[in-house]
């Protein structure tokens, strides 16, 4: 009693039964009786298709099969109307016209290929099984087994297999009975030649008629396409997600580039030595590679003894001049604008003479240069204070 | 042993192996004269003789030299083929001076449009071609010269000039067919010889071996000549001379004449306007889809001005003559960063007010209001500032109603007003090149208080 689900459950999972039921088929084989593997499929997966089955002795080409699938189709044959038919199928249908369309190719093609394995052994018999397969999987197992089986299939069994089928279509589907009792009925039947009357089990709610609407029927065949799509579709979620998450990952490294955890220039004022290290008429380059000043000791600008630091940044394009003490004057390599000892542009496109910062005698005497400040010749700055110290 | 030797064997053999190649190049030149050139009538005496001997003759005599060349071992001094002092010193001095050169440089120009149909005969642009060739070979033998033609980035420019010089050859020779046939009332001869081709396979095959061809050739270049790195970079550091990307030199050279605004950024500007706006000046609908100058005199003269000279002509003195402190250096001179060259420029300004008027220049005073400021200010530049307002509001008119008239009344106002200034923007440099040169004349409108300069 507890290998089958009950009733109410088994409704939905009818493929988990039919797979289960397939592997059992090689239980009971065990038992030698692959007929009763066969009859149990034809039980609880029954084939549809009343058109095809009624209609046709012969074998059918695919395009056969899909021209009378879009005639049914075409003749009414939607699925709301199918459920009739489904119901009283099983009763002599002789009507051709079957309601009960097949959904797909798929579903023709097995059909098709389980009327040509049964069509030997279940010639005159006209009990149709009529529920409605639930999907292409469903009819295709059942395709297999019939046709694999179906040779062996003898009268008797046909019968027995006629009787489940009938009760079935007033029974809902998934009321069936226990395993068990299936194989005992079998056991018995193999005993007295009787037909298999499987017992239903004992206590059970009278089997309410099947309400299979055409909505629960769709709404598996939407869960269906959802799996398909969702299985699809969770590799590129996961892709995009993880990328999202690099990019978000790496954005924040970037964004923290911008706060390097370093002093971005060094401290603008530094000493650079006492004002007797600058004897009068000479250009200290000592800080132009690390600093990018020359401190100055001249008296050419006003006739007045200064000592004076400037930028070492030609003010045409911000190359870096040479002093060339021979013939005293800066000198740019790169348009060949020329300055003055005291910073005074005089040859080539310089506009404008040579910057000086701000340079101070410190408290300990030493003197200190700001980069800080700058001091431009053109805007009369030179005669600020701060721009040299007396020598 | 001398450190910067005029000639080592290496040199030599170097020099045999180029006299091999163009002795070979001679002799096929020799069979295809032999073929179309046809004989003198007599020639010493002896009848009937093919011209092409003389081509023969030539071939063999560099046959000779490159024999010469190529079996020298040692004693490299010895070797007697090399440049003459003299002539070194006269070239030197000739492409050093900025006013020669940028003469030479116009001279050549007027010479390739006003000899077009003289230059453009094969057998005169052989000639001009072996010339060219054997005056650098001949000039290899000095060692100033190797090291700035030979310099890894100056060999491409030196196979650009050739490039420059052959599509120039190739535009005028084909003009020249047409221009004649135009003059005779005969079809084009793009019209007449309509090789139509197919896109496949005739043109995908050319391209593709052209891209192999091209390839191979990035890849023997770049196995060939080594790339020169320097140091890293450093800010307070710049290289002596400090140069461009070969195809900015033009540019930089531009930055000696014009404040980095102007030549950095405005005349950038307006010649990369300027080429964008042709197809809306060009009034001249003749010259579609064929070769032809004579239907065309003004807008290729002004182009080629532009071109050859101005940006060819920048370029070849950026790469090869300017050197150490942005000084000019002739092609056999040695890179003295001490050369001394007084270049002490004046503005428009000093020129005004201390040489003929003998006043202070006027300042402004940096405590005073902003107004006086500017009133001194424009006081000092007030002439520099009308001339330049004259030169790009006055001349235009002045242009229409004189040598453009016809151009005035075919383009109407707007079009032609674009083109002056088109055109007086790019006779500006020319201008300031050779006011520099001759006044040392700075800046027109010097206002460094504004960082603004003309």
């Amino acid at each position: 009693m507890n290998s089958f689900p009950s009733s109410e459950k088994s409704l939905v999972p009818e493929d988990e039964t039919v797979a289960g039921l397939r592997t059992r088929c090689h239980d009971y084989e065990k038992y030698g009786s692959a007929l009763f593997c066969i009859t149990h499929h034809l039980h609880f997966v029954p084939i549809t298709s009343p058109t095809v089955v009624m209609t046709d002795k012969k074998k059918l080409t695919t395009a056969e099969i899909l021209a009378l699938a879009r005639k049914d189709k075409n003749a009414g044959g939607g699925s709301a109307e199918a459920e009739k038919p489904a119901e009283t199928a099983p009763t002599e249908s002789s009507t051709p016209q079957a309601k009960a369309a097949p959904k797909s190719t798929a579903d023709i093609l097995a059909a098709a290929r389980a009327q040509a394995g049964a069509k030997k052994e279940a010639s005159g018999e006209s009990a149709k099984p009529a529920a409605k397969p639930k999907s292409t999987a469903d009819i295709l197992a059942a395709a297999r087994a019939q046709g694999g089986g179906a040779t062996k299939a003898a009268p008797a069994a046909s019968k027995a297999v006629a009787k489940p089928a009938a009760k079935k279509v007033e029974a809902p589907v998934g009321d069936r009975p226990a395993l068990k009792d299936m194989v005992a009925a079998v056991k018995e039947s193999q005993a007295t030649g009787a037909p298999i009357k499987p017992k239903l089990p004992v206590g059970r709610k009278p089997p309410v008629k099947p309400k299979l609407p055409k909505k629960a029927e769709k709404v598996g065949r939407r869960g269906f396409v959802a799996l398909l799509a969702a299985i699809a579709i969770t590799p590129f979620v996961l892709a995009w997600s993880s990328v999202t998450a690099i990019l978000g990952i790496w954005s924040l490294g970037i964004a923290r580039f911008m706060m390097p955890n370093m002093v971005l220039e060094l401290p603008s004022k530094f000493k650079v030595g006492s004002p007797a290290d600058f004897p009068p008429g000479g250009v200290s380059a000592k800080f132009k590679a690390s600093r990018g000043v020359w401190i100055i000791n001249s008296d050419e600008y006003n006739g007045k003894g200064i000592i004076y630091a400037l930028a070492s940044v030609c003010t045409h394009l911000g190359c870096t001049p040479n002093w060339l003490e021979g013939e005293q004057k800066f000198k740019c390599p790169c348009h060949g604008s020329g300055f003055y000892v005291t910073g005074v542009n005089f040859e080539g496109p310089a506009p404008r003479p040579l910057e000086r910062v701000g340079i101070r005698l410190a408290e300990d005497g030493m003197l200190e240069v700001d980069k800080g400040v700058k001091f431009q010749e053109e805007l009369g700055q030179w005669s600020d204070g701060k721009s040299f110290v007396d020598a | 042993m001398n450190p910067h030797p005029d000639l080592t064997v290496g040199v030599i053999h170097g020099l045999g192996w180029l006299y091999l190649l163009l002795f070979f190049m001679n002799l096929g030149w020799a069979v295809h004269s032999f073929k179309k050139d046809g004989h003198h009538e007599s020639l010493f005496g002896v009848k009937h003789v093919p011209k092409a001997v003389w081509w023969a003759a030539y071939a063999f005599m560099l046959l000779m030299l490159s024999t010469a060349h190529l079996f020298v071992d040692s004693d490299a001094d010895e070797f007697l083929i090399m440049l003459p002092v003299w002539f070194k010193n006269i070239a030197d001095a000739v492409i050093a001076n900025p006013i020669s050169f940028f003469l030479i440089s116009l001279v050549i120009y007027a010479a390739i449009i006003i000899l077009r149909d003289w230059w453009v005969k094969p057998t005169v642009a052989w000639v001009l071609f072996n010339l060219s060739v054997l005056f650098i070979g001949i000039s290899m033998t000095d060692f100033d010269f190797r090291q700035i033609v030979g310099k890894p980035d100056n060999v491409p420019i030196l196979g650009m000039l050739y490039l420059v010089g052959y599509t120039t050859w190739l535009y005028f020779y084909k003009s020249k067919e047409n221009d004649k046939r135009i003059a005779e009332g005969r079809p084009l001869l793009e019209k007449e010889q309509s090789d139509q081709v197919l896109v496949w396979p005739d043109l995908v095959y050319t391209e593709m071996i052209c891209m192999i061809l091209l390839t191979a050739l990035l890849i023997v270049w770049g196995v060939a000549l080594q790339a020169p790195l320097e140091e890293p970079a450093s800010a307070v550091k710049t290289p002596n001379p400090s140069k461009a990307p070969w195809y900015f030199l033009g540019l930089q050279e531009m930055l000696v004449y014009f404040d980095p605004w102007m030549a950095g950024v405005v005349l950038p500007s307006v010649i990369l306007g300027g080429l964008m706006a042709i197809p809306y000046i060009d009034f001249n609908t003749k010259g579609n889809g064929y070769y032809t100058f004579n239907e065309r005199k003004f807008a290729v003269s002004t182009f080629l001005f532009g071109f050859l000279p101005l940006w060819v002509g920048m370029i070849v003195l950026g790469t090869f003559i300017r050197g150490p402190n942005w000084n000019m250096f002739g092609l056999y001179e040695y890179w003295d960063v001490h050369k001394l060259e007084v270049l002490n420029n004046k503005n428009l300004s000093d020129f005004l007010w201390l040489d003929a008027l003998a006043l202070p220049l006027p300042k402004p005073d940096p405590t005073s209001s902003a107004l006086a400021q500017l009133g001194a200010i424009l006081q000092r530049e007030g002439l520099g500032l009308i001339l330049v307002v004259l030169y790009l509001f006055a001349i235009p008119p002045l242009l229409a109603i004189t040598i453009f008239k016809k151009f005035f009344i075919k383009m109407g106002f707007v079009r032609f007003m674009v083109l002056a200034n088109l055109f007086l923007f790019m006779a500006s440099l020319p201008l300031k090149m050779v006011l520099r040169w001759t006044f040392n004349l700075k800046y027109i409108v010097s206002i460094p208080e504004w960082v603004f300069n003309i």
